[in-house]
């Protein structure tokens, strides 16, 4: 477990070192916050629900999804898929760790200062939008529950899209596929009660739900607490899953690594 | 026991052709056609503990692909290898605790980061004692001249520094093995001195057995008491290093012999 410590402290030094990246990134994610609030507001004017969400419900979801979504992100994919193309993994293979757990507990080092910062940014304003009401411990317990499984379950996706730059050695293609993909299907714009019957369905069976929707409702209170403890288990399914996929897929990419020789 | 045993070891790389032109282009793109390239063509041999092996060859020999099979990152296309009695693939974090890698031409160090750092993040993930890594940093810290760096990035080293980094980073954990390909590529005479009398001194008072690759034959010379010799994927030369001087006529320098050895390849 040590080892795994030694990789946080250094994700964290690494991190630091990149203040002016995490700045500019988060100022970014910002921005779209911002404007995301901004819309929501004009749309609530001219409607009082819309898909059974309020504005008061709305404020909060909006926040709550950027806290959900900006973190553990850091250009995870397009650090480990340029490593992958310029062949400078096999310095990571060349350490008797498992690979995954190297880039996972690293990424949390990386990432323990964005949230941070962000933990606090986003709840200045979510407290100077929505004031205290509402919350309650029972909920915030469990969202916080939900939320790092969340995290988890973006590593894994995350992880396993990494990987495929083995195949297309494309990294900013796949980080952008995946980025794509995450924010439309997670609820980090709209949330997913308010997609077409079709989406919906959809959704149901993919696990970027889990990643924002699922601890955003659970927080705001659209989902009961008994429906919150079954998406919570929904979210460990989801954990355990792409943590088997992502296994079987190092397995075959792991051997087709003499691409990337120097 | 033999510290590295191959047989009949295969590397064959598959790679995409392009053809020329813009419809050359289209056509590959809308139907690619491979070639087979074969990097390691069958190769033996055994390397007991304590040798000092020099691996010589032309670019593209299979010198680095050969390393890279031995060091478990890569699947042999055929064959077998055993590093101390186990297989270096199948047991790939295994076969890291008993071995050290330095690649000339990349860096383990992390890019931003102190290089202190990752000397302590290597002390943790190989579970080196204390006792062990402040003896092992401060033959290093001598030896190497690490102090003058220790707390800068990596990205604000020169290659000497960093090399000399390296060098230690792969030493930390005492690994039975030490693979180098390539280490003093593009170093001045100086460091690439001091770098040689430091894996003599490694490979003479730990018994630590080198395998190494590099195109300074003086150097080559002076450090391996054994001559592996590759082209295109296969053995030329396997023996002592005054063997080759042997087959040749007397007052030829290595770096002449070899001049010798590709140009013949090459004619017949």
């Amino acid at each position: 477990m040590k080892k795994y410590g030694a990789y946080i402290r250094c994700g964290f030094l690494e991190g630091c070192a990149y203040r002016n990246n995490l700045i500019t990134g988060m100022l970014a994610n910002f921005i779209q916050t911002a404007v995301l609030y901004y819309v929501w507001k004009s749309i609530f004017i001219y409607q009082n629900t819309v898909a059974g969400y309020t504005w008061e419900m709305m404020r909060r979801y909006v926040f709550v999804a950027y806290l959900c979504n900006s973190t553990f992100t850091f250009g995870f994919e397009m650090q480990t898929a340029k490593r992958i193309i310029k062949g400078d993994i096999i310095l990571d293979l060349l350490k008797p760790v498992s690979y995954r757990e190297m880039q996972f507990f690293r990424m949390l080092g990386n990432a323990v200062t964005e949230f941070g910062i962000t933990f606090v940014f986003i709840g200045i304003l979510y407290l100077g939008a929505n004031g205290l009401h509402d919350l309650s411990i029972n909920r915030i317990i469990l969202f916080l529950i939900s939320f790092m499984l969340g995290q988890v379950i973006k590593f894994g996706i995350q992880y396993i899209f990494s990987m495929l730059c083995f195949y297309t050695d494309n990294a900013y293609g796949v980080s952008k596929a995946r980025e794509v993909l995450t924010n439309f299907f997670s609820g980090a714009i709209i949330p997913l009660a308010m997609f077409p019957e079709i989406f919906q369905k959809a959704v149901k069976y993919l696990p970027f739900q889990g990643i924002v929707y699922i601890p955003c409702s659970i927080f705001i209170g659209t989902f009961s607490l008994s429906e919150s403890m079954q998406k919570i288990i929904l979210q460990i399914i989801w954990t355990l899953l792409l943590g088997i996929v992502g296994n079987l897929i190092w397995k075959k990419a792991s051997s087709v690594i003499s691409l990337y020789g120097g | 026991m033999a510290q590295i045993e191959i047989k009949n070891l295969k590397k064959v790389y598959k790679t995409a052709e392009k053809e020329e032109g813009f419809m050359g282009n289209l056509k590959s793109f809308i139907h690619p056609t491979y070639t087979i390239k074969k990097a390691v063509n069958g190769i033996s041999f055994s390397i007991k503990e304590g040798e000092s092996v020099a691996f010589l060859g032309a670019n593209g020999a299979g010198k680095s692909t050969t390393i890279k099979m031995l060091t478990g990152i890569m699947k042999p296309s055929g064959g077998t290898v055993y590093i101390r009695g186990t297989d270096p693939f199948q047991n790939r974090m295994e076969n890291a605790r008993q071995i050290g890698v330095v690649f000339g031409q990349k860096t383990q160090l992390w890019w931003d980061i102190p290089v202190i750092e990752t000397f302590r993040l290597l002390k943790s993930i190989y579970e080196i004692p204390d006792e062990t890594y402040e003896k092992n940093m401060g033959q290093f810290k001598e030896i190497l001249e690490l102090d003058e760096f220790l707390h800068q990035p990596a990205r604000k080293l020169s290659l000497g520094q960093r090399v000399r980094a390296d060098m230690a980073a792969a030493l930390l954990h005492e690994p039975p093995i030490l693979f180098l390909d390539e280490p003093t590529i593009g170093l001045d005479v100086a460091v690439k001195q001091s770098i040689y009398q430091f894996l003599k001194h490694i490979n003479q008072e730990k018994h630590t057995t080198i395998i190494l690759t590099s195109h300074d034959l003086n150097d080559l010379e002076s450090l391996c008491k054994r001559l592996i010799i590759l082209e295109k994927g296969e053995i030329l030369f396997d023996d002592s290093m005054e063997k080759i001087f042997d087959q040749y006529p007397k007052g030829m320098t290595l770096e002449e012999i070899v001049i010798q050895l590709f140009n013949r390849r090459k004619c017949g």
